[in-house]
């Protein structure tokens, strides 16, 4: 494995685990909020975003291994994640005011 | 860098495969001896060596107990670094809360609680202003028993698979989570590039080597026990998923957390915070017999499983009992709350909700308290399954490669090789050897636990260091002997760990067996048998010298299977 091929596996590495790890953490805050705004109990919006997030990690995981382009997997992965936390936390501050 | 999926999945199913795997053999051989961790106890202390039994009366068994208990002294040295100035004596600290907890297959009470310590903490936001107590009762007699003796099943054994014993910064976890969510991988990316291996199973002439055949044995532990195995890397996630893994509703999305616990407080009348008014304690013996009766009437009679108080001794407190739940999969269940000042009923749950019953049955299946017990022994061999397919995978990335390296010089398969025998049969041999190391230890030996830990961390790292300097001949394509010499050994631990047991306690197969039965001791004595068994089995066939023609072998059908390294 030259460095080039090092570098590319280890952007990909990187990618799927900490990339992976802020979209589903962005996905779960939005998630929650969503269901408690729709009105549904906060410990099953909870208890629910448990059982998706982590199939949600997975499927990213893989991704981030599979796609051709990484730039896409970085918008989507980092880009994913900015926005959905954003909204979250905005929908979380308008349901506690 | 990947020219097709099946190359990016054979890349991630490969290395990350490889990389983990070491920590999944870990969870998966450790999990699996979590099973019996209450019988393994019972092996290990054997003052312990009664019938389990049912929550004893409070008012007169456990009452007198609480007194007795006192503050971790290294929960106490935890929580001073995070408060200002110093705490005060351990023995003037208060309970503001007390549990007690117990299953159909525990014959000891686990009990414990929080006390409340009048510092403010260092970092305004951290609300966890308490110390905590735990301690094991003998339930017939109300007496503490020693703390020293380590409960190497469900102390040791147990948090082996999910934490690796290794708690600085919680780092055990999240490398157990990672391996967790790279076992999911394993599974999904080996189904992708296995589809063509597959068809070549039915096409050729199955080549009878260990390359072939491990292979072979890869798939077939994979495939049969994937929907097992997925469960148990998936449901391990949703566990910790929002205390350790994704915490978001105690990070991000804590006021929104706080706002409803306010919320549901007010709703189910179980107040989140004490009056500070003093008040005493009603009879819990009483409350007690108002929720059996109470679940009798709901057609579901049963034990108590599980007992809590909290802001004891104030005019707000409550009194929490849950049902055991041996009968059925989730686990303590169909809570009621009672006044602790009068005994009047403040709530009773009711039905759980889809999400929750979801929840609640694929984190009980994980975690199993129901009494079931071929049910018990499918587990454990679902777990061992889970540690050979990660074991062949081993061999095969070793056989894989061993020749070319062999060609090339490189030291990689040899490394591999000796990570591998460390992680099989030298963790067994770490396992068998602490529980050798139980039984040569005198029972009142202070820090007996400690030298136990000690005892099966030695073991471990020496077979490390065995593998390695018996590993150079797999640097010449050839097999590590280490693999046999540590099966021989294992067989021989695990012969004597059932004698030492029998010279120790008097305790041997023809009396746990058949004059004064007693499953859990003659079960972890079989188990060590069947270990041994299997040790000499495999340390024979290991005995078989490699040929020059399959040697030859490996190196031709190298040039067929390294498409994607």
């Amino acid at each position: 494995m030259n460095s080039q091929a090092a570098l590319q596996t280890t952007n990909r590495i990187i990618a799927a685990i900490l990339g992976g790890y802020a979209f589903t953490w962005g996905f779960s805050v939005l998630g929650i909020t969503s269901l408690v705004a729709l009105g549904i109990d906060f410990h099953e919006a909870e208890t629910g975003l448990s059982l998706i997030a982590f199939l949600v990690f997975l499927g990213l995981f893989l991704w981030a291994f599979a796609a051709k382009s990484m730039i896409r997997v970085w918008l989507v992965l980092a880009g994913g994640a900015a926005i959905m936390m954003l909204i979250g936390t905005v929908l979380q501050n308008s349901l506690l005011s | 860098m990947f020219n097709s999926l099946r190359m990016s999945m054979g890349w991630v199913h490969t290395w990350m495969g490889l990389v983990l795997g070491f920590v999944l053999m870990i969870c998966f051989f450790f999990g699996a001896l979590s099973v019996f961790d209450r019988e393994i106890d019972r092996w290990a202390i054997p003052d312990t060596r009664f019938e389990p039994q049912p929550m004893p009366s409070f008012d007169e068994v456990l009452k007198p107990v609480y007194e007795q208990l006192r503050p971790d002294p290294v929960d106490m040295a935890a929580t001073e670094r995070r408060v200002v100035g110093s705490l005060p004596d351990p023995e003037t600290l208060e309970l503001e809360s007390l549990f007690a907890y117990t299953t159909h297959r525990d014959p000891v009470l686990l009990i414990g609680g929080e006390f409340a310590i009048p510092n403010e903490p260092i970092d305004p936001t951290d609300d966890h202003q308490h110390v905590h107590g735990r301690a094991t009762v003998n339930p017939a007699t109300g007496e503490l028993l020693n703390d020293d003796a380590l409960k190497i099943g469900s102390d040791w054994f147990y948090p082996m698979h999910f934490s690796l014993n290794f708690n600085w910064m919680m780092l055990g976890y999240w490398i157990v989570g990672l391996a967790a969510l790279v076992m999911l991988a394993g599974l999904v990316s080996g189904v992708i590039i296995h589809r063509k291996i597959f068809r070549e199973f039915f096409t050729f002439r199955p080549w009878k080597n260990l390359f072939r055949s491990s292979l072979d044995l890869h798939n077939m532990t994979g495939v049969v026990a994937l929907p097992f195995h997925f469960f148990f890397a998936f449901t391990a996630l949703v566990i910790f998923a929002s205390n350790i893994y994704l915490p978001v509703t105690h990070t991000t999305l804590k006021p929104l957390h706080e706002h409803h616990e306010k919320l549901e407080a007010a709703r189910t009348g179980l107040p989140h915070e004490p009056a500070g008014v003093p008040a005493p304690l009603a009879s819990v013996d009483a409350m007690v017999a108002e929720a059996k009766r109470r679940w009798a009437q709901r057609d579901m009679a049963g034990e108590v499983g599980f007992l809590s108080m909290n802001h004891l001794g104030d005019e707000n407190g409550y009194v929490s009992i849950y049902r055991a739940g041996s009968d059925r999969v989730a686990l303590v269940g169909e809570g009621i709350h009672f006044k602790a000042s009068t005994g009047e009923v403040i709530r009773e749950e009711p039905p759980r909700s889809a999400v929750s019953s979801i929840d609640e049955f694929l984190t009980g299946l994980h975690l199993q308290h129901f009494e079931h017990w071929m049910l018990r022994w499918l587990y454990v061999f679902g777990g061992l399954l889970g540690a050979v397919c990660i074991a062949t995978g081993f061999v095969l990335f070793v056989e894989k490669r061993k020749a070319r390296h062999a060609k090339t010089g490189s030291q990689g398969s040899r490394i591999v090789d000796a990570l591998a025998v460390t992680t099989v049969t030298g963790m067994v041999l770490a396992a068998v050897g602490m529980l050798v190391a139980n039984r040569l230890l005198p029972a009142d030996l202070p820090g007996k636990g400690q030298w136990e830990q000690i005892a099966f961390w030695s073991v471990w790292a020496l077979a490390f260091l065995h593998a390695a300097w018996r590993s150079s001949p797999v640097a010449k394509a050839r097999h590590n002997p280490a693999w046999r010499e540590q099966s021989l050994l294992l067989g021989l631990l695990s012969l004597s760990a059932v004698g030492l047991n029998w010279i120790t306690t008097g305790d041997h197969l023809i009396k746990t067996v058949f004059t004064d039965t007693y499953w859990a001791v003659a079960g972890v004595d079989l188990s060590l048998i069947a270990t041994a068994l299997i040790a000499f089995f495999a340390a024979a066939r290991l005995r078989a010298p490699v040929s020059e023609q399959k040697a030859d072998n490996a190196l031709s059908r190298n040039k067929q299977v390294n498409a994607y390294d």
